[in-house]
This record gives structure tokens, sequence and C-alpha cells, in this order.
């Protein structure tokens, strides 16, 4: 039943699909890498950006050159309010908190899950908005798939923004003070890096990335108050797969999982497309907690 | 002051709550006000059983509100398939989350913090997703209506105020005894606790298995209350509602997930008729709680009170 020209299209579109899942893991598995925790309101980060995009383009009329980067920076703030005023006890005066360091994590990042979307519902309302479009084509062939133009257009941005990520982790000095601290925060501040300035900025870029995120995907996927809960859901499965913290790991894994989802609907049971991600991810922390590239972390 | 006297003071001051909620119904007969209270006791005993969990064991789970839909399928089911009376389907509802617990809080067992998190959390949405797919047994979002057990709302009242009763008096039988103690080292080192001769694997297994069942019971009540269930149960957010309670009235007391409870879901109803922005306000009331007020509201009283005591009179 698997024709070639079939697998093909579902590659392809298993692919895409696990270009915008990277989009959202790379800020989840930075968070990580930096902080150790997992963001539960990553979804909201999303969902404001895909609200952020939708009125400043819809109801402003404003281009949206100035639109998806502007949602960018809506999350970006976003996350670096929310480090600054809920993060900080994480690492600051740790002694005393070295016990409920987790719980609290998970407590504040749930409860600021559920501050936003009931805060949008209310504020905004309940209803799905219509985002305008990103391009006016409404079907592009891509190799051997035929495609919507919505979603090559963000495939095309979100390949970008991942390039530019890459390079600016690899190469620039605020790059570089990420993935000192995320191998170990005391040695890399004994460097002299700011261990905290790199936790501000890991907050910020991950909030943008998200709200990036959903503001591309906002044509396909309409905002909605509680929109972010499916992607964010995916990135924690991504985390896993890719090794917790680990960039490469996670851009490997958002692949891999957007194959597996798009050969596995067909393949095995369109009904619970949802739940193989889970499945992999239990068995992932039980019997492969490092993930499928992780590695061990540093000790000073 | 020890453990046993503050538990002591905590389970006497629960007992009090519950009494003075036993008189409720004598200041209203309204049906949907009962239904409020009614749901409060629900979420009581689910932030209870959750409570044992998170605050006593420092198993920080995800997944209450998938056992107590768990629990509520598998009255529902047995009721609908089998025609079983309610007792049994309380006991099977509870029997079959106690089991699932059993096993889930096995395998979980080594994982801690965002990892026993995103475990549980999995295995919840994992859970809800197959009940509602699993159309041609349970329905799916349609839901599974069942015969309701009691039909004066005052009866059902006094059941979950009597079931809630009885959850509080078995954890403080419990947390009195030494199985307490040793849940209580758990969380505070583990390591230290397996050195001291703790058997880990059976009582943080067994803290699992017994919040479980607690929660699948509060969920076949429910289940018989509502007469219909739905995969809605096991949602995220019903999740965060019960840790949010658990958070605003005070983790790790017997007596905090209670008063949170009813507080949070009371206040709410009420809050309802000036504008719906209950929600917004508890979300913030927990970040505000957990940021600065780690005791709850339980806490802040009994400092209160500590100081009031010291000052000479």
């Amino acid at each position: 039943m698997l024709t070639g020209a079939l697998a093909a299209d579902l590659a392809v579109n298993g692919l895409v699909t696990g270009l915008f899942y990277g989009l959202m893991a790379i800020g989840l598995a930075l968070i990580f890498g930096v902080l150790r925790i997992v963001n539960f309101a990553h979804g909201e980060f999303y969902m404001v950006g895909a609200y952020a995009y939708t009125i400043v383009a819809a109801r402003l009329g404003v281009p949206l050159v100035v639109a998806l980067p502007f949602a960018f920076l809506f999350g970006a703030a976003l996350g670096w309010v929310v480090e600054r005023t809920l993060m900080r006890p994480l690492y600051a005066n740790i002694g005393s908190w070295g016990l409920m360091r987790d719980e609290y994590a998970v407590i504040v990042t749930f409860g600021l899950s559920l501050l936003l979307v009931n805060l949008v519902d209310k504020a905004i309302g309940p209803y799905a908005f219509r985002a305008p479009a990103l391009v006016s084509a409404s079907r592009i062939v891509v190799g051997p798939a035929l495609m919507s133009g919505q979603k090559v257009a963000a495939a095309g941005v979100t390949l970008a923004v991942l390039a530019l990520i890459a390079l600016f982790l690899r190469f620039s000095y605020w790059g570089r003070a990420v993935r000192a601290v995320s191998q170990n925060r005391l040695g890399a501040s004994l460097a002299g890096i700011d261990a905290t300035a790199v936790s501000s900025l890991v907050f910020s870029l991950a909030g943008g990335l998200a709200a990036l995120a959903g503001a591309l995907l906002s044509p396909i996927i309409n905002a909605s108050p509680d929109v972010g809960a499916f992607p964010a859901i995916k990135s924690y499965v991504i985390v896993v797969l890719g090794g917790m913290g680990s960039i490469p790991g996670a851009f490997i894994a958002s692949l891999l999982l957007g194959l597996v989802e798009s050969f596995g609907a067909v393949l095995v049971s369109y009904q619970y497309r949802d739940t193989f991600g889970l499945v992999l991810l239990i068995l992932f922390l039980l019997f492969r907690p490092q993930g499928l590239f992780g590695e061990r972390g540093r000790e000073v | 002051m020890s453990g046993d006297i503050r538990l002591m003071r905590e389970f006497i001051a629960t007992a009090v709550l519950l009494l003075l909620l036993a008189l409720l119904p004598l200041l209203t007969r309204d049906v949907y006000w009962l239904g409020v209270l009614v749901v409060s006791a629900y979420f009581a005993i689910l932030a209870s059983s959750w409570n044992l969990l998170a605050g006593f064991t420092g198993q920080f789970s995800l997944a209450p509100a998938a056992f107590a839909m768990i629990g509520a399928y598998g009255a529902a089911l047995s009721s609908a398939y089998y025609n079983v009376p309610p007792i049994a389907g309380l006991i099977i509802g509870s029997g079959v989350a106690g089991l699932i617990g059993l096993v889930l809080g096995r395998i979980v067992m080594r994982l801690k913090g965002p990892y026993l998190a995103l475990t549980t959390l999995s295995f919840a949405e994992i859970a809800r997703l197959v009940a509602s797919n699993s159309i041609n047994i349970t329905r799916g979002d349609l839901g599974l209506p069942l015969e309701p057990w009691f039909n004066d709302r005052v009866v059902w009242f006094y059941v979950f105020l009597g079931a809630l009763a009885f959850i509080i008096g078995g954890l403080y039988l419990l947390l009195r005894s030494k199985a307490g103690l040793f849940l209580e080292a758990i969380r505070d080192d583990e390591i230290a606790a397996a050195r001291s001769g703790v058997r880990i694997v059976f009582w943080k297994t067994a803290a699992f298995a017994i919040s479980s069942a607690a929660a699948g019971f509060a969920g076949a009540l429910y289940a018989y209350f509502a007469s219909l269930v739905t995969p809605e149960l096991g949602l995220v957010q019903q999740t965060g509602l019960v840790v949010s309670m658990t958070v605003i009235g005070g983790m790790g007391s017997l007596i905090g997930p209670v008063v949170g409870a009813f507080l949070v879901y009371v206040t709410s109803e009420w809050l309802r008729d000036v504008g719906g922005w209950q929600l917004v306000i508890f979300a913030a009331l927990v970040i505000v709680f957990a940021r600065l007020f780690r005791t709850g509201l339980w806490g802040l009283v009994t400092a209160a009170l500590a100081t009031r005591r010291q000052r000479p009179a």
C-alpha cells in the first residue's frame, strides 16, 4: 500500500513538520541545558506569538516583514520578564532552595501556563483568530510532494532562522557562553562567564523562537488560547529523544518525530498518531535517559 | 514541634473543618451550590491523594486527573457492560486505578523532578487519548452514561463528605505510622533513607499505588454523581487545578489540600458572576504562593499563630 510516490510525499511532509517542531524544541532544549528545568509554559509562548502576529498583521495592517520579527520580540520580551521574576530563585541563593528546586520549577511554569491561557481567553476571547497568509500561492510543488504555499514559506523562514541560531551558538561569544553554562554552570562562572545573563538570554531566545513558530504557523493553525498545548507536548517528546539539553540532538529528533508521525499515521494508526511520540518519550526516559545523542554533564 | 503533634493538629483542624462543612446544607438547599460543594469535595479528595505523593513523598506526578478518569471509566465500563452495582463499581474503579498506579509507580521509581513530571504527563495524555479514541468501547468524546446512584443533592453532598473524611482518616493513620516517617525520609533525602534501611522501592511504589487508588476512587464516585464519564476528566487542566489547590492550601500538610480545594472551587464559582476572571486570579495566586509563600495558606496561618504565642500577653 506504500507506493514510492506516497512515501516521498510522506517524507517531505514529515520533514517540513519536523522543521516546525525544531523551532519549538530548540528553545526548550536551550532552557533545559542552562537551567536544568522543563518549561511547562513553553506552548504558551507559541500561543502568544501566534496572537501577536495575527493582531499586528491582521488588525493593524502592519506588513509581514515587520509583523514576524515583532512576534519574535514579543515572545523574547515575555521570556525575559518570566526569567527575571520567576526563575531567579533557581540559581540565586541555591542552598536553601535545593530540596524543592525541581518542584518549584514545575509548579511555577505550570501555573504560568494556566495564567497565560486564561488571561488570553478572558482578554481576547476563546475564539480562533484567522491570520493573514504569508504568501498568496496556494499550492507549491516541492520535489515529489505537493504542499500549501503557507507551509513552504514558513518552512523557508524556519530553515533560515535555525541556520542563524546554529551560527550564533557555534561562533559568537554569547553562543559559546550558552554552551559553556549548559555544560557546567559552576565551571563557566569560574571562567568569568556571567551565568545569570546567559540564563536571561536563553529564556528570551527560547520565548522568541516559540513565538516565531506560533506566528509562522498561525495562517495554518489559527491562534486560540489553547493552541500551544499541542506543539508543547511535541517539543517535550523531542527534547527527551534528542537528549535533554542537546541542541543538535533536538534538531535531529524534531525531523525524526515529524517522519515517525507522518509515516505512522498512514502505516500504523491515524487515530493514535499523537500517542506514538508520547510512548517514545516514556520508553526513552526509562531506558535511555540521555536520549539518542545525549552526553553526560561534566563535573567540576 | 515534633512531627507527630503537628500531624495531629492538622488532623484535628481538618476534622473540625469537615464538621463545619457538614453544617452547610442547613444554610443552603440550593441545587446549584450543593453541586459546587460536591465538586469541591471531589477535588479535595484528588488534591489530598496527590499531596501524599508530591507533598509527603516528593514524587511530583502530573497524572492525578488521569487516575481519576481511569477510576471513572472503571466504574462506568463495569456498570455499562456487566451491570454491577455502584459499590462494586467504586471498588473496581479504585482497584483498576490502584493497579495501574502500582505498575506506573514501579516503572517511574528512579525518575526525579522534570523527568518524572514529563513521564507522568505523557502517561496522562496517552490514557486520555486512548479513552477518547476507543470509540467502540468508551463511545469516545460522547461519554458513557451511567445510572445515577442517588438523586438528592443533599445525600450526594454527605456521601462525598464521608468519602473525603474516609480518605483523610486513612491518610492520617498512614502518615502517623512508621510508613509516614519512611515517606518523609525518602522525600528529604532518598540516599540517606536507603542507607538507614528504608525500603525505597517498596514505599515509593506503595505511595504511588495508594495515591492512584484514592484518585480513582474519587473519579468513580464522581462518575456516579455526574452520571456521565468523558475523557475530559483526564485533561491536563484538571491536574492543573489539583496542583493549584494543593499549592494554595499548603503542600505537605494534611489540611492544606482540603482548604485549597474548597476555597478555590467555591470562590471560583462565586466569582463566575463577576466576569469569570477566576482562573486568571488563581493561576496568578499559584505563582505568587509558590514564589513567596511556599507553605501555602495553612503555613501562613500556623506562622501567624506561632508569632502570637511567642509574644508575651
